[in-house]
């Protein structure tokens, strides 16, 4: 177990560099983020002339950019670079204290430039993004199981929708992207950390100073614009939407650095003989998903700096009466939230594709296939935006073209299929707890890709736009789908992470209360949006009582199976059985270091002769 | 050769769990599809159902295929004991089925995307032939401009003073809306005809429609529009022609 780098420092002890660091971490941050922000709120409302509304939305905006200025100098993210320009370099010393050598659990509160450390934090950042946006999850469905208000009132369930939409977008970006494009896949390429381990860490904690920012949007409420953010109600509606905003500019700060940092790594630290078709398909998906978002998230936040200055300035980019247009903000957003769905999707079934290999013990069926799929969604993606709008009345001659790209995504799609599926033909099928989320993956997302046809098609799309059948086809996607692809690379790589099997019965458990949860659900979803309920609804009418019944009791079966898997997860990560360095059998290169993975991954970087998908092959 | 009995034995079965569950697919498709829908007030929305039914039947034999291969792994493909099981053959890719797969799906979906698209164009030549009945006054169109605001829709009639909380239309006449807004967006929606527009303020948008039968039905708003969003709805009424003079005479000339 030495690493290249241990002799420089006695074995076992924390080094002694780091500096001011040293006294740095998360609550540091949290003081330090309070702090900023209180001095930014103070002096704003000192100085800006106070006129109604405009003055509480400058303010707002002021003190969050000085909550997330505080946290990152808190967290000691602008240390490195404040030494730099003071001249004293960061030395040998300090490297090795930044990336928490020998400091053991501490390590995870710290900002630390492990790439395995800060893919376990950010499994614990999704969890929480997931937990909070499935508590509300919860409250809209507890206010949905009868008709009218016997819950909260519109103001509460409007706040609720928005922010649950927004979060469980978040959580699912990161859901799968965030923890494993950091903790394999620099393993995967044979590389010791990803490209710029200091941005890595920086990409982390800017999103975690996004979270306090969307939470707190909820505590001061008001939010009625769903998460569309559809213009001009998001410039009229509460300050909230102020620090609703500056969460998502906050996020794609974030990703957009963790974007390139994955494309880097993929592209420059790749061990000998690793060449680009020898990469793991994971890694594609990672590097396709990277470059899609670094397209995507652009706009986004544009969308959102240009709603934020409509509030705060007296800009008019939205204002109709003023020379702007709704629609113009339409079409940033979806030119991002488009895109993002597969930013979204494309990581989750390449490491289910990854899995598939593994669990059917054969080779991936048509590695360039999958390839071409995953470049093929991504291209795709990116000229459907305005499928969104096809009946808000903005350019109806462009229905037909939108739609000739939209039913086209579905052929790059069946190829994924294609590709799971020949994998699973005539393999020896190993039936353990990853393989369970590759099945549901593949019962649901056919619902949610047909689904999605029948809504590609403009006359069909007139009567389904805005209502239920819409969240019934996207919640396949991405509660059937795309949070199955996840929840199947945390049991399919939680022994690297921990050691220890994720506990097989909890999670079997789980997956059966998830799967049929959903199932319940959305299929009677589809039914209240078919007999025509509206979505963002606070209550209904009588007719729609049965079906809103039977979503209420499912959502609940899946909010206790996400349970269970979290119980599963937080007592087997110490107490689940041993499960050695690669439990699974598999060939790529993150099973064959040692677990748990040492600082630096490798003794001596490998060198690569085959990809790792050489099952039943001579070796 | 024993590969070849094996993909013959595979194939078989599969096929014939392949074809169940496709019978089953297009029975819900032709079946359950408009049974769960609401009843059609016009050619569009029957048009529309129309189209679920065929999509559905459609989508049903690709989906029965999926499921018909996952049913197969998980019962014969499965490695029953303990342990890593031994590898599986090692098949890298299969020229010829991922090309039947990729023609087969470029032909549904081409199938799909010009049943799309003649639809689309036959509603759009419909909606552009209501809007020149309804700009030269035709007798066989009406004009219906229809004003959004949190939380209400009103109606009126151009070339009378008639204004009206609930849409009254005559049967088998071309409508033509002009939709807008007072305030945020609405989305102006007639849930048994099957249109569907938003109502921006600042901007007229349009849809059209030819109600086909005498009744009553709900308009509700699709977009957010704030706290009572979801009681911003009314009710059209579809009454025979002279019914429908009847009542338009019957208006206060102003409001």
């Amino acid at each position: 177990m030495t690493t290249t780098l241990e002799h420089l420092t006695p074995v076992g002890a924390v080094p002694a560099g780091g500096g001011f660091h040293r006294r740095l971490n998360f609550f540091t941050a949290l003081i330090s983020g309070g702090l900023f922000a209180f001095i930014a709120w103070a002096l704003s409302h000192h100085f800006l002339n106070s006129d109604g509304r405009g003055f509480s939305d400058q303010v707002t905006v002021l003190a969050s950019i000085g909550w997330v200025l505080g946290f990152e100098l808190g967290i000691g993210a602008l240390t490195p670079i404040g030494r730099w320009i003071i001249g004293k370099d960061q030395v040998h010393d300090d490297e090795l204290y930044l990336a928490g050598k020998n400091m053991g659990v501490r390590r995870h509160w710290k900002y630390c430039t492990d790439h395995k450390v800060v893919g376990v934090q950010y499994i614990v950042v999704t969890a929480i993004l997931l937990g909070a946006g499935g508590i509300l999850a919860m409250g809209i469905r507890t206010n949905l199981m009868t008709p009218g208000l016997h819950f909260v009132n519109q103001q509460v369930y409007n706040s609720f929708l928005s922010v649950h939409g927004m979060l469980m977008i978040l959580a699912l970006i990161v859901a799968v992207a965030g923890p494993w494009a950091n903790f394999v896949v620099p393993i995967m390429v044979g590389a010791r950390d990803m490209a710029f381990p200091r941005l890595n860490a920086l990409s982390l904690w800017t999103l975690v100073a996004a979270i306090p920012l969307l939470l707190g949007s909820l505590a001061i409420g008001g939010l009625d614009m769903g998460w569309v953010t559809q213009a001009p109600i998001s410039e009229q509606t509460g300050v909230g939407f102020d620090l609703f905003a500056m969460a998502i500019v906050t996020f794609t700060i974030s990703t957009t650095v963790a974007g390139i940092n994955t494309i880097c790594t993929v592209m420059t630290m790749r061990t000998k003989g690793m060449n680009l078709e020898r990469l793991p398909i994971f890694v594609w998906a990672s590097v396709v998903a990277a470059a899609l978002g670094l397209y995507a998230f652009p706009f986004f936040l544009v969308v959102m700096s240009f709603n934020l200055a409509d509030r705060m300035v007296g800009t008019s980019f939205f204002v109709a009466s003023q020379g702007g247009t709704g629609w113009l903000q339409e079409n940033l957003f979806w030119l991002m939230g488009h895109p993002e769905v597969y930013v979204i999707l494309i990581p989750a079934v390449g490491a289910l594709m990854e899995i598939t290999t593994v669990f059917a013990r054969k080779p991936l069926f048509s590695y360039r296939t999958a390839l071409g799929s995953m470049v093929g969604l991504a291209g795709l993606s990116a000229l459907v935006w305005a499928h969104h709008m096809f009946t808000t009345g903005w350019a109806p001659s462009l229905g037909g073209p939108f739609m000739v790209t939209t039913e086209m995504i579905s052929i790059p799609t069946g190829l994924m299929f294609l590709v799971i599926l020949g994998t699973l033909w005539r393999g020896n099928i190993w039936m353990r707890l990853p393989m369970y989320w590759v099945f549901g993956f593949l019962f649901n997302f056919i619902i949610g890709g047909v689904t999605g046809i029948y809504l590609s098609d403009i006359p069909v799309d007139n009567q389904m736009h805005g209502t239920m059948f819409v969240v019934a086809h996207f919640h396949y996607v991405f509660v059937g789908s795309v949070l199955f692809g996840a929840i199947g690379a945390l049991c399919f790589w939680y022994p690297k992470v921990t050691g220890r099997f994720l506990d097989e019965r909890l999670g079997k458990l789980s997956f059966w209360l998830v799967f049929v949860g959903v199932q319940v659900t959305f299929l009677s979803m589809f039914v209240s949006g078919l007999r025509g309920m509206p979505r963002r609804y606070s209550s209904y009418e009588m007719i729609f009582e049965h079906t809103n019944l039977v979503s209420t009791i499912g959502a609940y079966t899946i909010m206790a199976g996400m349970l269970v898997l979290l119980g599963a997860v937080i007592t087997s990560w110490t107490g689940g059985e041993p499960s050695g360095p690669n439990p699974w059998n598999s060939k790529t290169l993150e099973w064959l270091v040692p677990t748990p993975v040492p600082l630096e991954n490798f003794e001596v970087l490998p060198v690569i002769t085959s990809d790792p998908y050489t099952y039943g092959e001579a070796q | 050769m024993t590969n070849q009995n094996d993909n013959k034995k595979h194939h078989r079965e599969i096929f014939i769990v392949w074809a169940l569950l496709t019978v089953i697919g297009v029975l819900v498709g032709l079946y359950a599809t408009p049974w769960l829908m609401p009843k059609s007030a016009s050619h569009t929305m029957s048009m529309g159902i129309l189209t679920m039914v065929i999509f559905t039947v459609a989508a049903a034999p690709v989906a029965a295929l999926v499921y018909a291969v996952c049913l197969y792994a998980l019962t014969n493909w499965r490695h029953r004991g303990e342990g890593v099981p031994a590898d599986g053959p090692a098949i890298r890719g299969n020229g010829p089925a991922t090309t039947l797969w990729l023609v087969g799906s470029t032909v549904l979906t081409l199938f799909l995307l010009i049943w799309g698209l003649g639809l689309l164009g036959s509603d759009q030549s419909a909606g552009a032939k209501a809007s020149i009945e309804a700009a030269n006054g035709g007798s066989a169109a009406i004009t219906v401009d229809v004003t959004a605001q949190q939380w209400l829709w009103s109606f009126s009639y151009p070339g009378t003073h008639v204004k009206s909380l609930d849409l009254y239309l005559p049967v088998n006449k071309d409508v033509e809306f002009n939709v807008t807004s007072k305030d945020v967006v609405h989305g102006f929606w007639i849930v048994q005809m099957g249109i569907k527009v938003n109502a921006n303020p600042g901007v007229i948008t349009t849809t059209s429609v030819t109600p086909d039968k005498i009744g009553t039905y709900n308009i509700r708003c699709t977009e957010i529009c704030g706290l009572n969003h979801a009681f911003m709805m009314t009710k059209v009424h579809v009454l025979s022609d002279a019914d429908f003079q009847k009542w338009l005479a019957s208006q206060p000339t102003r409001i």
